[in-house]
């Protein structure tokens, strides 16, 4: 698939990477990062003009970043009609409106592989659409000028750093469930314990 | 959300967790050994960028044309090396023009292309240091 991604963009240049990086973004599992290392190589062969490359590939991700957003919040009506009122969804409605914007931006460049959740968690618990926009914009311009930058720094030793930035990406990613696995573990753990005691102290009333 | 079903999220999440930090940690040690060896090449002067020399950089997935404007090679003598014509093979991989020509001899474009570089490259002549000393006058 990258092999066959990669001829492409060097045959069509930045339309292609365009149409990637758009698809990328509504959850179809392209090698994203790789494709930009590699695109920033190909500018400084001058196979590909940087400005117009990273100018394209930053409006087509940010538009595919839209639509799964509003995927999200068309589906909203059909979540809803399962967990409204549960108060796991109002907990996760607002810690999304208090944490969103770092997740957002995070997501973009350093942890990848929940972008597209991301994305459709924002729209579903209807984080206002301006603010995903700004967040959405500086975190894609650094995924799309800064990973493509080191790919133009290091020329035709792209496939090295393109490896070390994936590996990183999944890395963070396992770092991330572990946390939150841990945290629900202990959030929960608390929340039983303060049940047991009540339930105790009901029994000896 | 049943206690059991709580259960089996936080037991599913630090498992799936503990098996993406276990892959990719040894992946990421690994290609960061790599990466050590690696230095970007320095920036040469404005339509003067060198040539790449490193045949062994040629992937499968570069068409001819790619190849001969990272190498600076024409590429009528790539197609020549190969025996094929250019007309309609422009936008095809390496790996692509293997499968349609010669099937039966996997990684002969590759290995090709890279001779056909090789033997095209400028012999490198030695240059004297900046700071060499001449020669005393007789």
């Amino acid at each position: 698939m990258s092999d066959f991604l990669l001829t492409q963009i060097i045959n069509y240049g930045a339309p292609i990477l365009g149409i990637i990086v758009f698809i990328g973004a509504l959850g179809v599992p392209f090698p994203g990062t790789f494709i930009v290392v590699a695109a920033g190589a190909f500018s400084r062969q001058d196979i590909l003009t940087w400005h117009t490359t990273g100018l394209v590939a930053l409006t087509c991700v940010v538009l595919g970043d839209s639509l799964s957003y509003a995927m999200g919040y068309y589906a909203r009506e059909m979540i809803l009609r399962r967990f409204e009122g549960s108060a796991q969804w109002s907990q996760a409605e607002s810690s999304f409106n208090r944490w969103g914007g770092t997740s957002i931006f995070l997501t973009r460049f350093l942890i990848t592989g929940i972008a597209v959740p991301v994305n459709l968690i924002a729209g579903t618990s209807k984080f206002s659409f301006r603010q995903f926009i700004l967040y959405d914009l500086l975190g894609e311009t650094i995924w799309i000028f800064g990973y493509g930058g080191l790919g133009y720094l290091f020329g035709t030793q792209w496939e090295a750093v393109s490896e070390l930035l994936s590996n990183i990406s999944g890395l963070l990613l396992g770092l991330v469930l572990l946390a939150g696995g841990t945290v629900l573990a202990i959030r929960w753990s608390k929340t039983s314990a303060a049940h047991i005691r009540r339930l105790k102290q009901s029994s000896r009333q | 959300m049943t206690p059991s079903r709580q259960r089996t999220l936080v037991l599913g999440l630090i498992l799936l967790g503990v098996v993406f930090v276990g892959f990719f940690g040894l992946r990421f040690f690994r290609a960061f050994r790599e990466f050590r060896g690696h230095r970007p090449p320095p920036f040469p002067p404005a339509d003067a960028q060198p040539a790449e020399t490193n045949v062994e950089l040629i992937r499968d997935w570069m068409t001819i044309g790619f190849v001969s404007h990272t190498y600076r090679t024409p590429p009528n003598l790539l197609y020549k090396a190969l025996d094929i014509p250019p007309r309609g093979n422009e936008d095809k991989s390496l790996q692509q023009l293997n499968d349609e020509f010669f099937p039966n001899q996997p990684g002969y474009v590759l290995e090709t292309v890279k001779a056909a570089i090789l033997a095209n490259q400028p012999i490198p002549t030695a240059q004297p240091p900046e700071n060499a000393i001449p020669p005393a006058a007789p």
